[in-house]
């Protein structure tokens, strides 16, 4: 179709020339519309761009195939040119050849032209162009035909046919053309060599090859001076023209030749030619016929510059989010009729809380009708029900039908009676998802493991005590208070018994006893290896024994214990009073009568100063009389109204002297006693030295101060928050203090941080005995009337920044209470990780790691 | 025999041919029997023994013991091959050995205070030392021929340095350690026997540590004693009078002149220093090479000559007691602070882990020997009263010696089959006629 509307000029002048062959009576009305025809295409403004005047025709086409048709029209304008040089010259030979070179430059320009625009269509104009040609060889031979046939009678075609023929292959040929889409090879070229260029065979005696490889001959050729002579001699050889292809002259008609001149001239070629034929969209009309059923690829999509610009837009504000989709709605899915209420719940996650009702349970396989045999209960079974509570009797107890005496079940639903308690188990449950009342149970899920704290291994502790191998065994009564020599192979026991020992820890051998007769309270061994002098309060004296382990040391201890009798009392005025120091043969030492019961006596580590400690001062004593006179059973009524005047006398007096009388200081060499020249606060329970420094620890019932002893000034005063403390104990590095307390409870404290108790352990059921801590091993360890130790992984970092680490390590057990007391002091072995314990059970153990 | 067996009971038989070391009168013949696999060690025993008796008229009854692949069989057949992983389809070869358990208990020798230490070294006598600062020598059980006389504090340790100097014809000479800071050397003649013991000063004391001495070891050779102290040092020390040893002796004894002995005395030849506490034990078994072990927790190994030491073995554990013997005399057997009887090879490079831990006992140990003849017997003392003889070869104590009512301080073999030993109730115990190969 667009074939044929393309070449519709070329099928117009067919027809045209068949119409004039018809109206060929009537020349002038052709001549009229010819003029016509010059008039119109004089009457179209010429387009700028061109000067020819060939062009206004086809310049003003506003078809879309422009281009193509401009190279068409280039071709036929170069035919044109050749063949009116032609006829200028009025050489056929050069004619010929100067037709044959444009026909073909034309095709192959126009086909390399439109290649670009659409294969399509450089094919089809390719093709066109082809026709186009043979058209015009058509044109050309038909006449030329006519004119051999008139001129030589050689030619097959008869004239007689030339304008059926003629018509009729126009027709034929319009038919061709315009079926020429489906099929191009029914309109058969009648050169049958092929595409072939003609010189390849320009001095071959053939032309070619017809299809069925024979050689097709050349026609006999005249030579040029025959030829010209030939065309001198013919009046139409100027006509003539030679195709080519077919090999054979053709003649053209006067028509054409009219045509071809007023084509020259810019005309129109015919009258029938419509410059103004209506538009049409050729490549719109071309995608409707696509070659290929695939469909168009995207890549050819070319974005209009608005629409492109539009769809920009609606990007960004997709991006910036402007625009927004609307999420596909859910659809509703299928409740879910026995399921848990947990998802509605969610729902309601506004406003009060929804707690659902529990769901009643499903029906089972009793309530079926006819259940299977293990869920219909024998009559026993029956029976038993009733023993049972109400709450725990079965809900539902599957009904069976009597036959014949015997228990059946139903044979069918229908026969199923009515569940007699079905309205009233409705209504208990609508009672129940109506009334009840339901809360949500906050439950706290936290591992209990997870708030311990973490600590060390024990396993990485070690080494600590923990079984005890060895038995010290030979005092009589509770064992008091232990203190171990400074190298650790001796250790000495005080006793309420009265005696003092000296032990090898090695071996468990009671070395030495001395019988002071009075229950001893404390003993103390001198720090410094090389005095083995003990401290013992029995009762209300201090002695200071020589435990005889220095052989050659001997002298120099006795003269360090030896007094001077011209040193004794009363030159030292006050304090003599309270103190002097008595030479004691029966035990081989000195022997420093206080005037009441010293509780604990402590060595500077130096060992040359020891500090004693009287808590039962005299105030107290009078309180305590006061305070139990109430409760005494006559035995001092009759006293009570002198005594009570006498004890506040007392009380009176004391007041003044008191803060210097609890605690003294004796110094070994000098054999001298000072009092402490602070005031104390309270009742004085136990006093230490510091390790290192010149500093003095005091513990009274509730609060433990420190003391420096050169500047003689408070230096702190730590806060026990406790009742009443027993015992304090310091750590070798000087800055941590503990104190066990008569509550079960230990203070830890760091002396660097605050006066608060770092930590507090709480691990005794009954009154802490003793603390202590380890010289050398990161331990400490307390004990306690509940006839348990416990030992401590107590370890100081030399970095400030680092608090101490406690970690509790074991329970010591072994020792057997006795009058409610169990194990009444702890001390460790000064080098090994070793713990001596005092019971009250009157047996020391040895707890090795 | 077989088929009996067989047919009595269902148990598995397990095929088995006895082999010994033992000479003629306790070897069987070379026969394969079938014993059930259930059989025990007592079994094994009365199966040797009915078969020695089938020979002979009088055969008195031997308890033997018995190793399979060199590991002494201490249950049922059939346990000890599954725990061992020997197969039972086999002919089992059993060697069997005299069991090693003292078969006599000789009468108790009794002392005045506890008997803290023990030589048996010379067969010839027992050397005790004791807490009532005296030294005693025992002929034989209750027989006691001298009494060493002379230190002011508890014996804490004694050792026989030379049995007797052929040359000189000096008697015999013993060393012993004591709490008074001092050791002593005596010398007496051994053979003489009189009915009362004859009371015996020391011909040399030796002075020079600061605390009690705890141990003493002779050299070899019997030239040299060492000793260990409380004050952390090891000392050397000469036995032989020498005459710059006397000289100084003299002006000390001048110097202090109010002891009256007639005795020299003698300072330490040189001192080895590196324990941080108490020298608890040492041993001399070589010429150049001095053990010792401490309650600082090391095992020290020191070369006599130049005071190098050599090896340092961390213990973790206080050590009482060190006895170098057993395979090629190098194994070093410790015991201390806890029931543990550890066995080190110092062979061993790179490590300080015990080769053996024999723990059968419930207290500290406080002596362990290694018996002088064999590789594999040793024995341990312990406070909770008992004596246990220990065969490498198995982990279970060969014998339990149960004779002491309380505390083992200190034991030692004698004779080569006599196991002795002392302790807290005074007694000297000698429990003989145990046959170590």
């Amino acid at each position: 179709m667009i074939v044929s509307k393309e070449n519709s000029p070329l099928v117009k002048s067919r027809k045209t020339k068949s119409e004039l062959k018809e109206k060929k009576d009537s020349g002038g009305e052709e001549e009229k519309e010819e003029r016509t025809w010059a008039e119109r295409s004089e009457e179209i403004p010429i387009d700028s761009a061109t000067d020819d005047e060939a062009w206004p025709i086809f310049s003003i086409s506003r078809r879309p195939g422009r281009l193509q048709r401009l190279h068409l029209l280039a071709a036929w304008i170069e035919l044109q040119e050749a063949f009116l040089s032609a006829l200028v010259s009025d050489n056929g030979d050069v004619m010929e050849e100067e037709i044959r070179g444009p026909v073909e430059t034309g095709g192959s320009t126009s086909t390399f032209n439109t290649a670009r625009i659409s294969r399509k269509g450089s094919f089809k104009i390719d093709r066109t162009l082809r026709e186009l040609g043979s058209g015009l060889s058509d044109i050309l031979g038909d006449e030329g035909v006519a004119n051999t046939s008139d001129g030589d009678g050689s030619s097959n075609d008869g004239g007689g046919d030339l304008s059926e023929g003629d018509q009729s292959e126009s027709e034929e040929f319009a038919q061709g053309v315009e079926e020429s889409d489906s099929s191009e090879d029914e309109v058969a070229p009648r050169n049958t060599i092929g595409d072939v260029p003609f010189e390849w065979y320009k001095d071959e005696e053939h032309i070619g090859y017809n299809i069925s490889g024979k050689k097709l001959k050349k026609k006999e050729r005249q030579d040029k001076l025959d030829s010209f002579l030939a065309s001198a001699d013919d009046p139409n050889g100027w006509r003539k023209v030679m195709d080519e292809p077919n090999d054979e002259v053709v003649q053209l008609t006067k028509q054409e030749v009219k045509m071809i001149c007023k084509v020259l001239k810019g005309k129109a070629p015919h009258k029938d030619f419509d410059p103004y034929s209506p538009y049409i969209d050729w490549f719109k009309m071309d995608a409707k016929h696509p070659l290929s059923s695939a469909p168009e690829p995207k890549r050819r999509f070319v974005l209009s510059k608005w629409e492109n610009e539009k769809v920009v837009k609606l990007v960004r504000a997709i991006r910036k989010g402007l625009i927004k989709f609307d999420k596909p709605k859910e659809k509703p899915g299928v409740y879910d009729l026995w399921g848990d209420d947990s998802s509605s719940m969610e729902k309601a996650g506004h406003g009060l809380a929804y707690i659902p009702a529990p769901k009643p349970k499903l029906p089972g396989h009793e309530e079926s009708y006819n259940p299977s045999l293990e869920y219909i209960p024998t009559q026993e079974e029956i029976n038993s029900y009733q023993l049972l509570f109400e709450e725990d009797r079965p809900k539902f107890i599957p009904k069976q039908v009597v036959i014949h005496l015997h228990l059946l079940r139903f044979t069918s639903l229908r026969s199923v009676p009515a569940y007699e308690n079905y309205v009233k188990e409705s209504f208990e449950r609508c009672l129940d998802l109506y009334m009840c009342p339901r809360a949500r149970k906050k439950r706290i899920n936290i591992d209990p493991e997870s708030l311990k704290p973490k600590l060390p291994s024990r396993k990485d502790l070690k080494p600590y005590p923990t079984i005890c191998y060895l038995e010290y065994r030979g005092h009589t009564g509770p064992v008091m208070s232990i203190s171990t020599e400074s190298s650790g192979q001796w250790i000495a026991s005080g006793s309420s018994d009265g005696t003092v020992r000296i032990w090898e820890v090695e071996t468990g051998r009671c070395l030495r006893v001395w019988e002071l007769g009075e229950p001893v309270h404390h003993v103390s061994w001198n720090p410094s290896s090389d005095i083995p002098i003990l401290a013992v309060s029995a009762g209300l004296d201090v002695f200071l024994l020589n435990a005889g382990l220095e052989d050659e040391e001997r002298k120099m201890i006795n003269k360090l214990l030896h007094i001077e009798t011209s040193m004794a009392p009363d030159d030292t005025g006050k304090i003599s009073s309270i103190v002097s120091w008595d030479q004691d043969d029966n035990h081989g030492g000195i022997r420093l009568k206080h005037f009441k019961t010293v509780s604990s006596v402590e060595w500077h580590r130096k060992g040359d100063y020891f500090s004693t400690v009287m808590p039962s001062d005299i105030l107290s004593l009078c309180i305590m009389w006061l305070s139990e006179e109430p409760k005494s059973k006559g035995r001092f009524s009759f006293l009570s109204p002198i005594s009570t005047l006498f004890c506040i006398h007392i009380l009176s007096l004391t007041c003044l002297l008191r803060e210097s009388r609890a605690i003294l200081i004796h110094q070994l060499s000098k054999k001298s006693t000072q009092r402490i020249p602070f005031k104390l606060h309270g009742l004085p329970v136990s006093s230490a030295f510091h390790p290192t420094r010149s500093v003095f620890f005091v513990s009274t019932k509730k609060n433990v101060r420190v003391y420096d002893l050169l500047k003689q000034k408070l230096i702190k005063k730590l806060e026990t928050g406790a009742r009443e403390v027993s015992s304090i104990a310091i750590h070798p590095g000087g800055d941590n203090v503990i104190v066990g307390t008569r509550e079960g409870k230990m203070c830890w404290f760091d002396m660097d941080l605050s006066s608060q108790p770092y930590r507090i352990l709480k691990c005794h059921s009954k009154d802490i005995n003793s603390v202590a801590f380890h010289r050398s091993y990161p331990l400490f360890a307390s004990c306690s009337d509940d006839s348990t130790a416990y030992i401590f992984h107590g370890m100081v970092y030399s970095d400030l920044n680092q608090n101490p680490l406690v970690v509790p390590l074991e329970i010591l057990r072994g020792h057997a209470s006795s009058n409610g007391r169990g194990v009444m002091d702890c001390k460790f072995h000064p080098r090994q990780p070793w713990l001596f314990t005092a019971g009250a059970d009157s047996v020391i153990k040895l707890f090795c790691h | 025999m077989d088929t009996d067996e067989d047919v009595e009971g269902n148990t598995r038989l397990v095929y088995v041919r006895f082999v010994t070391k033992l000479d003629d009168p306790f070897k069987v013949p070379d026969t394969q029997l079938g014993l059930p696999s259930n059989i025990t060690r007592l079994g094994l025993s009365t199966v040797v023994n009915n078969v020695l008796q089938s020979g002979r008229d009088n055969w008195r009854h031997e308890p033997f013991d018995f190793l399979i692949n060199g590991e002494l069989v201490r249950m049922s057949l059939e346990e000890f091959l599954l725990a061992k992983g020997i197969s039972a389809e086999k002919v089992l070869e059993i060697e069997y050995i005299k069991a090693v358990a003292p078969r006599k208990q000789e009468e108790p020798s009794f002392h005045d205070d506890w008997v803290s230490a023990v030589d048996g070294s010379n067969p010839g006598f027992i050397l005790t030392g004791c807490y009532d600062a005296l030294g005693r020598v025992w002929k034989a059980a209750g027989l006691c021929t001298h009494i060493l006389e002379g230190h002011s504090d508890a014996v804490t340790s004694v050792s026989i340095v030379k049995p007797k100097d052929v040359e000189n014809d000096t008697g015999a000479l013993v060393a012993t350690a004591s709490k008074d800071k001092t050791l002593r050397l005596w010398m007496f003649d051994a053979e003489e026997s009189r009915g009362d013991p004859s009371k015996i000063r020391a011909y040399k004391t030796l002075r020079g540590h600061n605390a009690s001495v705890q141990s003493i070891a002779a050299q070899p050779s019997g030239d040299m004693v060492c000793s260990g102290s409380w004050d952390c040092r090891i000392n050397l020390w000469q036995t032989k009078e020498s005459d710059a040893g006397a000289s100084v002796s003299i002006k000390k004894r001048k110097k202090g002149s109010h002891d009256g002995e007639s005795q020299s005395e003698g300072e330490a030849v040189s001192t080895l220093v590196g324990h941080t506490q108490c020298v608890s034990s040492v041993v001399w078994p070589q010429h150049g090479t001095i053990y010792s072990a401490s309650w600082d927790h090391s095992i020290r190994r020191w070369d006599a000559e130049t005071g190098n030491e050599s090896l340092n073995t961390f213990c973790g554990k206080v050590i009482n007691c060190i006895d170098i013997g057993g395979e090629s005399s190098v194994l070093i057997a410790a015991g201390g602070s806890d029931p543990i009887l550890r066995i080190w090879d110092p062979r061993k490079p790179g490590t300080s882990a015990p080769i053996f831990q024999l723990s059968s006992h419930a207290s500290w140990i406080s002596a362990c020997k290694w018996h002088k003849e064999s590789w594999f017997h040793l024995l341990s003392a312990s406070y909770d009263g008992k004596i246990m003889l220990w065969d490498l070869r198995t982990a279970w104590p060969l014998a339990v010696i149960d004779s002491h009512k309380d505390k083992v301080l200190c034991a030692d073999w004698w004779k080569g089959d006599s196991v002795i030993s002392g302790g807290v109730d005074s007694k000297l115990c000698i429990s003989s006629e145990i046959s170590v190969k």
